[in-house]
C-alpha cells in the first residue's frame, strides 16, 4: 500500500516529525515501511524549462540540438526523442541531477561533437510511468524554472507499506493516520461533510432490493445527476499517481480517491443504463456469461453474488463492474454504490474467477460496515465539486440486523500475564482511546470497548493485548533470560539420522538434498506414488517413493558437469500410497530413508596408487561399516536376489528380524538409461525407522584374549555356482566353537589351470579359546575334519600347499 | 688343523674390517658361520682326528666359534643402528594418499547448528509428517477457511483434506495433542510452497519451529530465549529488534531482525543497505490454538517461533541462488 505523506497530514498533525521517524515508528507498530520515495529529493536539480529552438544534429540522424530557456539562462541540450518541439514546457535534468530510473548523474558533455548541458526526460526516465516513447510534455501553463517536483505537484513523500492480512483498516490513508495518531498521541481530525442537495429525492430515480442479506448485509447508495465527465483536477491526478493508480476520468478517479482515503471500495453506475432504475443484489444463475469492465467474458457460478438491475447482471459484487453499466464520456447521472460484502463470499468468487482487484482485496479482508454512507457522501461531494454534479436529497441504505459492533473486555492483569510486564492503566486506556476503539467503561480492573466496524480483526481480549503491545512498543517489553519449568527429559527424533550422517561424512560421502516432488512415471517404479493435485509442472507431480531417482538425476547432472566419480548420500522422507484414495494417514506411508550411491572410480591413478573402478563390494563394505558403527547387527538377515528387478540388476535385501531394513545392489542398465547414465551405479537404501539402535541394547564386555591364536589356511576348487556364503556357513556349522573367524583371502578363476566352471577359494581360519592355550594337535584334528567335510559336501578339490 | 683354525680366524677378522652394510655382513655370516661355512667345515673335519688331537682342537674350535659369533654380533649391532639412522631415503614432499572429503549438505548442517543451540537449553527435537492434514496445517492453527491469511502460504494439495505442509508449525499441534504442559520442543523439517522456482524462491525449503507452553510463559521470556539464540548463533555483539507482525497462530506476533552479520549493521548489498536482516517470526501462542488442543488458555500461556533455514544458509555463505542448494553439483557440495 502506497501512502502519501501530504494526504496523511490532512488527518493528523505530524508536521514537526521527520520522515525517517514516521517510517520507523510505523514499522515498529506493525505497519512495515518497505521503502520511502522522497520526490523532492529524487527530483533535486530537475527543473521546468521551455524549448525555444530545435534543429537537426549535424552528425546524427536521430538526434536534435535544442535550445531551452530555464528562466535564468539558455542551455543547449542534445535530445533523441522524436516528439521534442519548440514551444514545449519540459522536465529538464540539469548538471548534477541523478536520473531515478538509470542511476547516472547528468554532466555537461559533447554528444557527437555538439555541446549538451543536460537532459530532457521521459516519464519512464523520471520513474513516473513506463512510458518511454518520448519526452514528457508538461501543461503549457506550467511556470518555467521551477523545481520539477513542485510543477508535478509531487513535492511529497510516499511510503510503501506492507500490510499484513489482519489489518484491512490500514489499507487506507485514514487508517494509517489513525495508527500515527495513537503512536504520537495526537488527535485525529475528521471531515465534516454537508454537501448541498437538490430538492429531487433519490427514491424517485432509483430503488434497491437485497435478496441475499447474508452476503450483502449493507448497501448504501447516493445519486448524483448532471455530471460532466472529464479530466480530474491535477492535485487528484498527482495523488492517485503517487499512490500507484492511473487517472481515467473524474468520476472513476473520485471513486478510487475515496477508496484510498477511507478504505471503502465504491462503484459508480451509469444510472441511465440501469434497467428499471433498480439495483437487486442476488446470487448469479449458474453458467451465466458476464463481460466485466476489462472486456473479459466471465463464467458465473451460482455461488457468486451479483449486482443486477431490473433485467440483467451489472457487476460482480465487490470485485468488478460490468461493461454494460460502465461510466462513459456521455454519462451524466450516477448511482454511487457503497456496500459491505461478506469477506468469505468475495474471496471465494475472486478465487474462482482468478480475478483480484483493489476492491476485492479490501472486501475479502473486511471493510468498515459502518463507513459505507460516509464514503458515498464523500464521493458525491467530490463529484459536485469536480464534475459539476447535483446531489439528490436522501439516500438509500439497507442494513441487515446481523451487523453489530462487538463488545470486548480487557482485564488489565492480562497484559502482564501475556507480555511479562505491566503497562500503567492510564497509558493503556489512552492507547485504546487514540486507536478509537470505542472505550465505554473503565474500572480499576477492566476496560470495556465497543469495537468500531473498521477493526474487524479485533474480537477478543488477546487482540486488545496486542494493540497495547504494538503501540506501546515491543522495545519496552523486557528481555528475560530465564526458563523456569519442571525438568522433563528431552527427546531427539533426529539423533539416529544425524549419527548415520556423521559416519557417512567420515567415510567420504557427500550429502545431497533433492526435491521431494518428482515426475510420476519414474517414481511409480519404486512404489505407488502420492500425486499432488496442483503441481507446478509434470516434472514435479508426485511425492517421491524412493530417494534413488533423485540420486540418479544428481549423478547425471554431475556427469554432465564433468564429475565422474561420486559417493553420495541423502536422507529424507519417502511416500507410498496404500489405499485407493487418501482419506486418512492410514492410506499412505511416510518413512525416513538414507540412500547411498557410488559410481565411477574408487581410486584414480597417482604415483603410488593404481586406478580402480568402484564395484558392488565397495558399497557392501561401506554399508557393513555403517551398520556396525551404530546398529545392532547380530540378528541381520539377508535375501540374495540375483535376477534383475525394475531397479536393481542384482541386490541383497537386508533384514533385522522380520523387518526389512534396506536393500543394496547394482542399478540395472534399463533403469539407469532412463537417466542417460552409462556407467555402473551401486546404491543402497536403508529404512531408518526400522533400524534398531545400539544404545537400545545393552552391550556386554568381552574379555580380551590372553592366549595365542592358531591360524590355518586352505584353498579348494569349487564349482563356480557354489556361493561363498553357503561354504562359509557350512564351515561354521561344522566346526567346534574353537573356530572364531573365517576370512576369504583369495579368489582365483582360470580355465586352463583349474578348469571351466570352477573357481578356487582360499580361506584363513582362526582358532582360539579364551581360557587356555590350544594345542597344535587339537587344531590339526579340527582342521583336517573340516577339509574332509568340505571335500565330501561340495565335491571340492583341496589344492596342494 | 690348528693352522686352519688360525687362518679362518684371520680371514674372518680381516673381512669383518671391510663390512659396510647388512648385506655384506650376512654374506660373511654365511661364509663362515653358516650351515656350510668354514666353521662348520672345520667341525666336520674335527670328527676325523685322533682323540688326543680332539682334546686340544675341540677347545680351539669352540673358542673360534665364540670369537667369530661375538665379532659378528658386535658388527651387526653397529651396522643396523647406523643403517637405521641413514636409511630413510624417502621424499617426504611427495603427495599423500588423500581420501575423498565427505561433506554435509549446508542446509542440514545449518539446521543442526540451530538445533544444537536449542537442545542445550532443554528443547526436545520432534519431527512430523510432510503430508499433513489440512486440519493440522491450517484449521488447528487458527487459519480461518476463506481467509486471505491462507494466501501467505500458497499450498500444494493432495486433496481437499491433505496438503504438503506449508510450515513445520503443525508439529506443535501433534505434540500438544499427545502431551500435557509443559511442552518445550523444536520442530525441524521440510516444507512446501506452491511458488514458481527462481533464484529467490523454491517450491520447498526447511524450517525450524519452536514452542514452549507452560504456566506463566510470557513475551518477555520469548524475547530472552530468542536473543540468547541470536547471540549464540550470530555472535554476542549482535543487535536485535522485534517488530509487530501477523501470524494466525500467534498473538501478539513479531518478526525479529538482527544487525546484518555481513557488514555489522553498516549497510551492504546483503541487507539492502538497511543494516538489518529479518531472521525469524514469533509470538505468543494464540488462545484459539491452545483451546483446539484442549489446553486452558486461562491456565497456560506459550510462545512459538519459526525460521527458514535456506535463507540463513544463503546469507551466511553468500549464496545468491537458492537452486544451487538442490542441484547437488559435487563442485558446490565439496566447498563446505
Amino acid at each position: 500500500m502506497k501512502i502519501v505523506l501530504s494526504w496523511i497530514k490532512e488527518f493528523v498533525d505530524i508536521e514537526d516529525i521527520s520522515v525517517e521517524k514516521i517510517a520507523h515508528e510505523l514499522t515498529m507498530a506493525g505497519l512495515e515501511v518497505e521503502s520511502i520515495t522522497n520526490y523532492g529529493e529524487m527530483f533535486d536539480k530537475f527543473i521546468t524549462a521551455e524549448v525555444i529552438e530545435k534543429i537537426k544534429h549535424p552528425n546524427a540522424d536521430k538526434l536534435s540540438v535544442c535550445k531551452v530557456n530555464t528562466g535564468s539562462e539558455v542551455l543547449q541540450i542534445v535530445c533523441g526523442a522524436p516528439n521534442v518541439a519548440a514551444g514545449q514546457i519540459i522536465p529538464l535534468a540539469t548538471e548534477g541531477a541523478r536520473i531515478p530510473n538509470a542511476d547516472f548523474v547528468i554532466k555537461t558533455t559533447k554528444l557527437r561533437g555538439e555541446l549538451s548541458q543536460g537532459m530532457i526526460c521521459s516519464e519512464s526516465e523520471l520513474g513516473l510511468s513506463n512510458d518511454h516513447s518520448g519526452i514528457m510534455v508538461l501543461s503549457p501553463e506550467t511556470k518555467i524554472g521551477i523545481p520539477l517536483a513542485e510543477a508535478l505537484g509531487q513535492n511529497d513523500v510516499v511510503f510503501e507499506i506492507g500490510i499484513t492480512p489482519n489489518r484491512p483498516d490500514a489499507l487506507s490513508h485514514q487508517g494509517v493516520s489513525r495508527d500515527l495518531a495513537a503512536i504520537f498521541n495526537r488527535p485525529m481530525k475528521t471531515k465534516n461533510l454537508s454537501p448541498e442537495r437538490i430538492a429531487k429525492r433519490i427514491e424517485e430515480v432509483a430503488k434497491i432490493a437485497i435478496e441475499d442479506k447474508v452476503n450483502c448485509p449493507r448497501y448504501s447508495a447516493v445519486v448524483v445527476t448532471d455530471c460532466k465527465v472529464g479530466d480530474s483536477p491535477d492535485w487528484m491526478k498527482n495523488r492517485l499517481r503517487m499512490a500507484g493508480m492511473r487517472s481515467i476520468n473524474n468520476i472513476v478517479d473520485i471513486t478510487n480517491y475515496v477508496m484510498l482515503e477511507t478504505g471503502q471500495p465504491l462503484h459508480a453506475f451509469d444510472l441511465n443504463n440501469l434497467a428499471k432504475s433498480s439495483i437487486i443484489v442476488k446470487k448469479a444463475n449458474d453458467g451465466t456469461k458476464f463481460k466485466t469492465l476489462d472486456s473479459v467474458e466471465r463464467n458465473l457460478s451460482g455461488s457468486m453474488l451479483m449486482i443486477c438491475d431490473g433485467e440483467k447482471e451489472v457487476a460482480i459484487a465487490g470485485i468488478m463492474g460490468g461493461e454494460n453499466s460502465e461510466v462513459s464520456s456521455t454519462t451524466t447521472n450516477i448511482l454511487i454504490e457503497s456496500a459491505y460484502f461478506d469477506p468469505g463470499c468475495v474471496r471465494r468468487s475472486a478465487r474462482a474467477l482468478g480475478l483480484s482487484t483493489e476492491a476485492s482485496y479490501r472486501f475479502e479482508r473486511g471493510t468498515d460496515f459502518e463507513g459505507t454512507m460516509y464514503a458515498a457522501l464523500l464521493a458525491a461531494d467530490l463529484m459536485q465539486k469536480y464534475a459539476n454534479g447535483k446531489i439528490l436529497s436522501g439516500e438509500l441504505d439497507i442494513r441487515a440486523e446481523s451487523l453489530k459492533k462487538k463488545e470486548v473486555t480487557l482485564r488489565f492483569n492480562q497484559i502482564e500475564r501475556i507480555l511479562g510486564y505491566s503497562v500503567p492503566q492510564d497509558k493503556v486506556v489512552s492507547i485504546l482511546r487514540n486507536l478509537q476503539l470505542g472505550v465505554k467503561e473503565v474500572t480499576d480492573k477492566i476496560v470495556v470497548m465497543t469495537i468500531p466496524g473498521f477493526r474487524p480483526d479485533i474480537e477478543r481480549e488477546i487482540d486488545i493485548v496486542e494493540e497495547v503491545a504494538r503501540i506501546h512498543g515491543y522495545d519496552n517489553i523486557p528481555t528475560v533470560h530465564r526458563v523456569s519449568s519442571p525438568l522433563v527429559s528431552a527427546v531427539d527424533d533426529l539423533e539416529m539420522v544425524n549419527s548415520m550422517r556423521r559416519v557417512l561424512i567420515g567415510m567420504g560421502f557427500n550429502e545431497i538434498m533433492n526435491n521431494s516432488l518428482q515426475p510420476a512415471e519414474i517414481t511409480a517404479v519404486t512404489g505407488v506414488p502420492v500425486p499432488v493435485m496442483n503441481p507446478l509442472n509434470a516434472e514435479m507431480s508426485v511425492m517421491r517413493s524412493s530417494l534413488i531417482q533423485g540420486g540418479l538425476a544428481t549423478v547425471k547432472n554431475n556427469l554432465n558437469a564433468g564429475e565422474k566419480d561420486m559417493r553420495l548420500f541423502e536422507y529424507g522422507d519417502i511416500f507410498i500410497k496404500k489405499g485407493e484414495a487418501i482419506n486418512s494417514f492410514e492410506d499412505f506411508e511416510e518413512v525416513t530413508v538414507v540412500t547411498m550411491l557410488i559410481t565411477g572410480k574408487a581410486a584414480t591413478k597417482t604415483w603410488n596408487e593404481e586406478e580402480r573402478d568402484y564395484d558392488f563390494y565397495d558399497l557392501k563394505g561401506y554399508l557393513k561399516s555403517l551398520l556396525e558403527s551404530y546398529l545392532v547387527t547380530a540378528n541381520l538377515g539377508h535375501v540374495y536376489k540375483t535376477e534383475s528387478d525394475p531397479v536393481f540388476e542384482y541386490s541383497i535385501e537386508v533384514f533385522s528380524g522380520e523387518n526389512k531394513i534396506g536393500v543394496i545392489g547394482k542399478i540395472n542398465d534399463s533403469f539407469s538409461s532412463l537417466f542417460d547414465i552409462e556407467q555402473a551405479v551401486f546404491c543402497a537404501e536403508l529404512f531408518v525407522n526400522c533400524i534398531e539402535r545400539k544404545k537400545d541394547k545393552l552391550k556386554k564386555y568381552n574379555p580380551l584374549l590372553k592366549y595365542p591364536k592358531i591360524v590355518r589356511d586352505f584353498a579348494f576348487i569349487f564349482d563356480s555356482e557354489v556361493r561363498f556364503d553357503v561354504i562359509s556357513d557350512f564351515i561354521r556349522k561344522n566346526s567346534s566353537p574353537l573356530l572364531k573367524k573365517i576370512s576369504l583371502f583369495d579368489l582365483y578363476e582360470n580355465e586352463k589351470a583349474i578348469g571351466a566352471g570352477k573357481r578356487s577359494l582360499a580361506f584363513t581360519l582362526e582358532f582360539y579359546d579364551l581360557n587356555r592355550t590350544l594345542t597344535e594337535d587339537e587344531v590339526e584334528k579340527e582342521f583336517s575334519a573340516i577339509i574332509q567335510k568340505i571335500t565330501k559336501k561340495f565335491d571340492a578339490v583341496l589344492r596342494g600347499n | 688343523m690348528l693352522n686352519k683354525i688360525s687362518e679362518t680366524k684371520r680371514q674372518f677378522f680381516a673381512a669383518a674390517e671391510g663390512i659396510k652394510n647388512s648385506k655384506e655382513l650376512e654374506d660373511l655370516r654365511i661364509a663362515h658361520l653358516g650351515r656350510n661355512g668354514t666353521v662348520a667345515t672345520l667341525f666336520e673335519e674335527f670328527k676325523t682326528v685322533t682323540p688326543e688331537e680332539k682334546r686340544v682342537l675341540g677347545k680351539e674350535l669352540n673358542l673360534l666359534r665364540q670369537e667369530l659369533q661375538a665379532r659378528f654380533d658386535e658388527l651387526k649391532e653397529v651396522i643396523e643402528s647406523s643403517e637405521k639412522l641413514s636409511a630413510p631415503k624417502i621424499d617426504i614432499s611427495l603427495p599423500g594418499r588423500v581420501p575423498n572429503k565427505g561433506t554435509g549438505h549446508i542446509v542440514a548442517e545449518t539446521m543442526n547448528e540451530i538445533i544444537t543451540i536449542f537442545k542445550k537449553i532443554g528443547f526436545s527435537v520432534v519431527t512430523g509428517p510432510e503430508i499433513e492434514s489440512d486440519k493440522n496445517n491450517f484449521e488447528a492453527l487458527n487459519f480461518p477457511a476463506d481467509h486471505p491469511a491462507r494466501d501467505m502460504q500458497d499450498t500444494f494439495f493432495i486433496n481437499k483434506d491433505f496438503v504438503l505442509r506449508t510450515h513445520t508449525t503443525p508439529v506443535q499441534i501433534r505434540i500438544m495433542q499427545t502431551q500435557e504442559p509443559p511442552v518445550r520442543a523444536i520442530m525441524p523439517g521440510r516444507v512446501y510452497r506452491n511458488e514458481a522456482i527462481n533464484a529467490r524462491s523454491y517450491c520447498m525449503f526447511h524450517q525450524v519451529d519452536g514452542i514452549y507452553v507452560d504456566e506463566k510463559v510470557t513475551f518477555a521470556e520469548l524475547k530472552g530465549t530468542l536473543v540468547h539464540f541470536a547471540k549464540e548463533y550470530y555472535g554476542s555483539s549482535v543487535q536485535y529488534k522485534f517488530r509487530p507482525s501477523f501470524f494466525p497462530f500467534t498473538e501478539p506476533s513479531a518478526e525479529m531482525d538482527i544487525t546484518c552479520f555481513i557488514c555489522g549493521g553498516k549497510g551492504c548489498r546483503v541487507c539492502k543497505q538497511s543494516g538489518w536482516l529479518e531472521i525469524l517470526g514469533c509470538g505468543m501462542v494464540d488462545p484459539n490454538v491452545l483451546k483446539y488442543v484442549g489446553y486452558d488458555p486461562e491456565k497456560v500461556t506459550g510462545y512459538a517461533f519459526g525460521m527458514g533455514i535456506e535463507r540463513i544458509s544463503m546469507l551466511k555463505h553468500d549464496i545468491n541462488d537458492i537452486r544451487l542448494l538442490y542441484e547437488n553439483d559435487v563442485r558446490f557440495l565439496k566447498q563446505f
